[in-house]
């Protein structure tokens, strides 16, 4: 069959398309991930609600990583198989940790009384391990997979950043999710994450020019850097006015507990584009591009059909989904 | 051979993880459209037996589901660290059929199993009705799919080779390529019969406990009826998918069957070991002629032989012993369903002998063994190559080292053990406690809850 669109777009669309599900699974399980690390601060009732308040929709948040990998795999066969043999080991103990953290899930709620302790350990522990590495492996690809060991230091440093960015949406989600004590206690973790994402995201957005001047010229020219001046100037209002926020967040009624994490998902899309637009058009850097990478333009477009039918319709039951269960989180049961 | 080989160390992790997989997918696909079975006859009856049924079996649908989607998230990254050049070679094909699956089905079934789970004071009775309906489509679905690439892999069509790289020619021979319909009606049949077995074993071990109520009585005797009609179904389509394999792989064939030499006249072997370097068998016991009327449905019909297809067919033993593990167990599911459905409808569940409740408890797991020995028999049959014909399999794994793979692989083997024994026994600590099971938290009342059935009460003395 011939392509219905020009050739040329096709990698360009499922690259967007590709950007679009990784930062919905790092926005949507970003929040699952930190309040799971969350939940080794509370104990009994309240870490059974923080957990109810994420039991409907993990499932559907971790399938936008499935999504975003999967488009790498089948969009961008070569750099999918580059990518992840580099990334071995950290992406092997990444699904081992997501596959203790989802299963927790389930075991935490049916084994005996008396196990119920070491499925939450494992539910802290999956979460804590797939933030690391998620972090290490975003280190790792901005950096091109130097194995330096001022490149390990940075790949650490990136673990532990997403770690803080994970707890900080998390605590934002709690925050709309959750009332009382221990809303007012996720106020509190939602401030000191706050500052640590930020400072996280200043050492990434300073390092990755540095390393790379390609990086550093697409940054740090006329005209582009008039036009490219508002991603950092709006990440650091918006972070400053959350933080004057979070002082008096829980107004009456408690009508204004969805600004956090609206604002935190606007931070973490400009982090985000500000990565995306680093990178464009390399797929790895400076070494494979994703005309380079893309799978023959026939297999694009009829995967393109059926995701330009599916995915406004994803969207839309994802959505549905938020609102079945919008409001306060209660004890989760299977009434 | 080198102990820390990585191709045979990427085989063994991929068929691990592979096969925990599966133990899951076998589950979900099957229970999903018994649990709307269950809902539909509460819908109609609003007797509470069979809402007590569906409140328990969901439990173990979502335990399972979550074992499936985390182990499946696994396999989609193996494809990239293991095995990168299997996509560099056959991508264009692989990629839309997997692409299919996550967008057609995986969303489906995650964001409407919140619902069918947690979702029933939630939603009108109506919606929540549905949603079950979506998740059991969306899990038979994704099968679909990515039975249609396995299919496509054991016999490929519709493609061609342009500078080494395979692309589509034609999208409705890939999708209906000549394996996919016999193997997938097989796999769908073979969750079913799982998951008949499943019910009916843990519901005799209730049974045999306590009684159990009930529900524990419905459930047995709708899993015995129901093992009883597949099972000679089952064997049917089995012996169907066994004549398309002899078309198009006559050499998987003769690795079942342990035949050596193309003749007529070919033996059924019932027991030998055979020996791949002596080209033989030892301690063959055989019916003369069984092969060529089973295969060929005369005595004189020419079998294929293995010795035909020297260095190029796949290993003969572990074909030959999966082949007669799997259908022993059918036999004996055969047996065990009709004795039990005969029991069943002459003197009803609670005359059940105590015995035959044990049987039915032994062969709570048989579901499962019989669809791995079967999966091993197709994925081993297909050596040495990757994608029939196309790719062989020691040219598409990736360049990750012997002591690497041998770490992951034991990482992986560590929690895949931990975790089937776990789930083996919250399965039971669920049917123990059957509809009285965990989450009896305090609910919160909710805000503008809509109508939902009043919380069903099992009117029956249980």
């Amino acid at each position: 069959m011939t392509p219905f669109v020009d050739p040329w777009w096709l990698p360009v669309i499922f690259a967007g398309l590709m950007g679009l599900s990784i930062l919905l699974y790092v926005i949507l399980d970003g929040y699952d991930l930190g309040v799971g690390m969350l939940t080794r601060l509370e104990k009994d009732a309240n870490r059974d609600l923080m957990v109810a308040s994420i039991g409907p929709f993990w499932d559907a948040n971790e399938t936008w990583l499935v999504l975003g990998i999967g488009l790498l795999l089948v969009a961008f066969p070569v750099a999918h198989g580059l990518i992840l043999t580099q990334l071995y080991l950290p992406v092997v103990l990444m699904l081992i940790a997501l596959i203790l953290r989802g299963v927790s899930f389930e075991f935490r709620a049916k084994a005996p009384p008396e196990h119920k302790q070491r499925w939450d350990n494992a539910f802290f522990g999956g979460s804590l391990l797939t933030a690391l590495c998620q972090g290490y492996m975003l280190g790792a690809y901005v950096l091109g997979f130097d194995q330096s060991f001022a490149a390990v230091l940075f790949c650490l440093l990136a673990a532990l950043g997403l770690v803080a960015g994970y707890i900080f949406v998390g605590a934002c989600w709690l925050i709309y999710k959750v009332e009382g004590d221990l809303q007012k206690r996720a106020v509190r973790w939602a401030e000191i994450s706050l500052w640590a994402t930020a400072l996280a995201m200043a050492i990434i957005s300073i390092a990755t020019p540095l390393l790379s001047e390609r990086i550093f010229d697409r940054w740090f020219r006329l005209p582009e850097i008039i036009a490219l001046l508002p991603i950092p100037i709006a990440s650091a209002t918006l972070f400053v006015g959350l933080a004057i926020f979070l002082r008096r967040p829980l107004r009456e009624k408690d009508e204004l507990s969805w600004v956090p994490l609206a604002v935190a998902g606007i931070l973490f899309a400009l982090g985000f584009v500000g990565i995306a637009y680093s990178f464009y058009p390399y797929l790895i850097a400076d070494r494979l591009d994703i005309w380079q990478a893309a799978a023959s333009p026939e297999a694009l477009s009829i995967i393109l059909i059926g995701a330009l039918f599916v995915l406004p319709v994803i969207l839309g039951y994802s959505v549905l989904a938020h609102w079945i269960f919008r409001g306060k989180a209660t004890h989760l049961s299977y009434e | 051979m080198d102990a820390l080989d990585p191709l045979i160390l990427a085989r063994i992790q991929f068929a691990a993880n592979i096969s925990f997989h599966i133990l899951f997918p076998t589950i979900t696909i099957a229970l999903g459209w018994a649990l709307l079975g269950f809902k539909l006859a509460y819908n109609r009856t609003k007797d509470g037996a069979w809402m007590d049924a569906y409140r328990l079996w969901v439990k173990v649908f979502a335990l399972s589901f979550a074992m499936g989607v985390v182990s499946g998230i696994t396999m989609s990254f193996q494809f990239g660290t293991n095995w990168p050049g299997y996509m560099e070679k056959v991508g264009n094909i692989a990629g839309p059929l997997l692409a299919y699956e996550v967008l057609t089905a995986f969303f489906l079934e995650a964001v409407f199993l919140g619902i069918m789970l947690f979702g029933f004071s939630r939603v009108p009775n109506w919606v929540h009705t549905l949603a079950t309906f979506l998740v059991a489509a969306g899990t038979t679905l994704s099968a679909f799919w990515i039975i249609v690439l396995n299919s496509w892999m054991q016999t490929p069509v519709g493609y061609e080779i342009r500078d080494g790289v395979v692309h589509a020619t034609d999208w409705w021979a890939i999708i209906f390529n000549p394996s996919m319909p016999y193997r997938l009606t097989h796999m769908l049949l073979a969750s079913a019969l799982t998951v008949a077995f499943l019910i009916a074993g843990m519901s005799a071990w209730r049974w045999l406990k306590d009684g159990g109520g009930e529900g524990v009585r419905r459930t047995l005797k709708a899993a015995l009826y129901a093992a009883a009609l597949l099972i000679p179904v089952q064997i049917f389509v089995g012996d169907m998918h066994g004549l398309n394999t002899l078309e198009h792989q006559p050499q998987k064939v003769a690795a079942m069957e342990a035949n050596w030499e193309t003749q007529p006249h070919t033996p059924l072997i019932l027991f030998a070991i055979p020996n791949e370097k002596a080209r033989t068998n030892h301690l063959e016991v055989a019916i003369p002629s069984g092969a060529s009327l089973i295969l060929k449905h005369e005595a004189a019909g020419v079998v294929p032989g293995l010795n035909d297809y020297r260095g190029d067919h796949p290993p003969v033993a572990p074909l030959f012993w999966g082949f007669r593990i799997m259908v022993g167990l059918g036999m004996l599911m055969l047996a065990v369903s009709w004795l039990g459905a005969w029991l069943v409808w002459r003197r009803g569940v609670d005359a059940l002998p105590r015995w035959y409740a044990r049987a039915l408890v032994a062969m709570t797991f048989a579901g499962w063994v019989a669809t791995l020995a079967g999966w091993y028999v197709t994925e081993i049959g297909r050596q040495p190559w990757l994608v029939t014909g196309v790719l062989r399999t020691a040219d598409a794994v990736g360049p990750v080292g012997g002591a690497m793979v041998a770490s992951s692989l034991t990482l992986y083997l560590t929690v895949y053990a931990v975790l089937l024994t776990a789930y083996v026994a919250v399965l039971y600590r669920l049917a123990r406690l059957g509809k009285a099971a965990p989450e009896g938290k305090p609910m919160f009342p909710l805000p503008g809850v809509a109508e939902g059935p009043a919380e069903p009460q099992s009117e029956a003395p249980a």
